[in-house]
């Protein structure tokens, strides 16, 4: 029953992904709309394992995503002649993963010293000066970026190749979703979680108290850039089938993925889901109805939810929730 | 030697570039350094202020160094308002808050740029001739600029060190509980120092037209805000006066290396210099986060 209680939240979260997923496949033409929103929940869950967790802000966590990207690529691009099949793609995502969490170590190991608004500076200088030496020292094809659209066609053929870009690339998002969701879970019943939640309330109170602070706050962070790797190769690169730094270093990623923890509630499991569905429709249909004007919309948003509601749908739902309900919440 | 005459005129350069850099970090400078916030959207008033020196030169024929007055009361104007909207509610709020809302008021800014003037990259040019100062030519336009930033931050210390106001500024800088319990109003110098960081920063938006021929767009405040974070790091964060030269510093290591970076073949110099200042700014966070230039400790 104690099992029961720590993971019934995890219920309502595959519940929502299993309607999602049955929407995409039984409406025609729904699988799109279902993936776009699909990707922001992912987004915003790999990094409120992080941010929502930890309560710092990394400005750079696109850089992550980045990294996962151009592991793919990598991947595709050099082992393109191996006639690996789909194993490609299972290399891929592993050297993604590595890829994002050396960094997130490097990184880590840096910023993770420093407190606040120092931290958020140091991870904006991290994320423009990487892609700045990726342009300059053209590392990776430089600003020309990596293309692997030919690559795949010759890996795949042309039919599986698009199949892979259309189909195969939001299954594996959702399945890093689930994952995603799962670790949550396990790392907010754990003793990680309780140390992360004194971390965010006052992290020299909980040092004073003897908790490894900076243990736990590097591992949430190499937790959050795997998830975030993932996604890069997932969902940009498999997806687009080309990198270019211009475009996987967009800041613009990082912007999202804060909206979305920020309006579900962060530090919460359900939080990034209900952020990233009402981010997801709301942007899928601004972008039909007002084309390019969607952050003039979301900007202010966050703004009002930032003064009026710190807490998110999620935090203000659980504070008038009581009893047997609250444990699906959380 | 063709390449010291080479390196020599882009350090000129880079002091009169410097100059402009340090006026736009001050602005972010005094603003962490009384409200304790980091205006992470600081970039899209330099925008603003690009945008006015723009139209007061296409639409009025008004000569940059005078819309410099404008810029700084539409900036002041602007920070009361931010302040008042948004920015009252969160001064006890977790750095989290003021660093989001910071952002969206940055991008939302951007945004209006764009929905009223368009994405285009739009420029003047302010001709009056140039001064042969030997190894390279300047236009007067940028030593125009030079002496502009000069005389704004002068006059501006000047007002800190001889006002009451400047004092009760100082005062809730070093201990704004102890000057609450000295009957100043901090709530109101709060108000004030948000105003004065806006609309310097909008004012040096009009300088940085200068030193960008073409460039002027939506957009284009997000290099700044870049910058001055490396800038008003070197400077010690929290010292209006410290981000000052450290401009001068980061114009002048930014050309220099720029000049050097050049030699190397294969690379492209520009991506790698701004790979420079970043790489400089973790540096600094990591072994002196209060700044070279001494500033306060935090």
């Amino acid at each position: 029953m104690r099992f029961f209680e720590k993971y019934a939240s995890l219920i309502p979260v595959l519940l929502i992904y299993a309607i999602l997923f049955a929407i995409g496949i039984s409406f025609p033409g729904m699988w799109q709309p279902v993936a776009f929103i699909m990707f922001y929940i992912t987004l915003g869950q790999a990094f409120n394992i992080f941010l929502g967790l930890t309560g710092y802000v990394d400005f750079g966590y696109v850089a992550f995503l980045a990294l996962g990207a151009y592991g793919m690529a990598i991947a595709v691009d050099n082992l393109g002649g191996a006639n690996l099949g789909y194993g490609i793609i299972l290399i891929g995502l592993l050297l993604a993963i590595l890829m994002a969490s050396i960094l997130s170590v490097a990184v880590g190991a840096v910023a993770l010293r420093l407190r606040g608004a120092y931290f958020a500076i140091a991870t904006i200088g991290v994320n423009e000066g990487f892609r700045y030496f990726v342009e300059g020292a053209r590392l990776w094809g430089g600003s020309e970026g990596i293309i692997i659209s030919g690559d795949m066609r010759n890996i795949f053929g042309r039919e599986t190749a698009n199949f892979i870009s259309t189909f195969v690339s939001d299954i594996l998002v959702f399945i890093i979703a689930i994952l995603a969701a799962i670790v949550t879970i396990l790392i907010m019943n754990r003793r990680m979680g309780y140390a992360l939640m004194a971390v965010r309330e006052d992290e020299d109170a909980a040092k004073v108290m003897g908790i490894n602070v900076t243990k736990y706050k590097v591992m949430a962070f190499i937790t959050s850039a795997s998830f975030a790797g993932l996604i890069g190769a997932s969902a940009w690169t498999l997806k687009m089938t080309y990198v270019f730094p211009s475009d996987v270093f967009l800041i613009t990623y990082t912007v999202e993925a804060i909206v979305i923890v920020m309006l579900g509630g962060a530090g919460t499991l359900m939080g990034p889901i209900v952020g990233g569905l009402i981010y997801g429709i709301l942007k899928y249909y601004l972008s039909i109805t007002l084309p390019g004007f969607q952050l003039l919309v979301l900007a202010p948003l966050l703004i009002v939810i930032v003064v009026a509601f710190p807490d998110g749908v999620v935090g203000a739902l659980r504070r008038r929730l009581t009893g047997n309900v609250k444990k699906y919440l959380r | 030697m063709p390449f010291f005459e080479q390196l020599a005129g882009n350090l000129v350069y880079g002091a009169i570039l410097g100059s402009v850099y340090g006026l736009s970090t001050m602005g972010l400078s005094l603003i962490f350094g009384v409200l304790r916030i980091v205006n992470v959207g600081h970039g899209p008033f330099i925008m603003l202020g690009a945008f006015t020196a723009f139209w007061m030169f296409t639409l009025f024929g008004i000569a940059p160094v005078v819309s410099i007055s404008v810029a700084l009361v539409l900036g002041l104007a602007l920070g009361f308002v931010i302040f008042f909207a948004v920015i009252r509610r969160l001064i006890n709020a977790p750095e989290l808050s003021t660093l989001l809302a910071t952002f969206a008021i940055g991008i939302f800014l951007e945004e209006i740029a764009k929905f009223m003037w368009g994405p285009d990259h739009r420029g003047y040019s302010w001709d009056i001739g140039d001064i042969d100062i030997g190894i390279t030519l300047i236009p007067y336009s940028k030593i125009l600029a030079f002496i502009s930033s000069i005389i704004i931050a002068y006059l501006l210390y000047m007002w800190f060190q001889k006002t009451k106001l400047g004092a009760a500024i100082r005062a809730v800088v070093e201990d704004s509980g102890g000057a609450a319990a000295c009957g100043i109003n901090v709530g109101r110098i709060y108000a004030l120092s948000f105003a004065i960081g806006i609309g310097l920063t909008v004012a040096s938006g009009v300088l940085v037209t200068l030193f960008v021929p073409v460039g002027i767009n939506p957009y284009m405040g997000h290099e700044y805000t870049l910058k001055a974070f490396v800038i008003a790091v070197l400077g010690g964060l929290a010292s209006p006066w410290g981000a000052f030269y450290a401009g001068f510093i980061f114009g002048l290591i930014e050309n220099g290396s720029y000049t050097l970076l050049g030699l190397i073949p294969g690379v492209e110099p520009f991506s790698l210099t701004r790979f420079v200042a970043f790489s400089l700014l973790l540096v600094i966070l990591l072994i002196k986060p209060t700044g070279l230039l001494g500033g306060e400790n935090k």
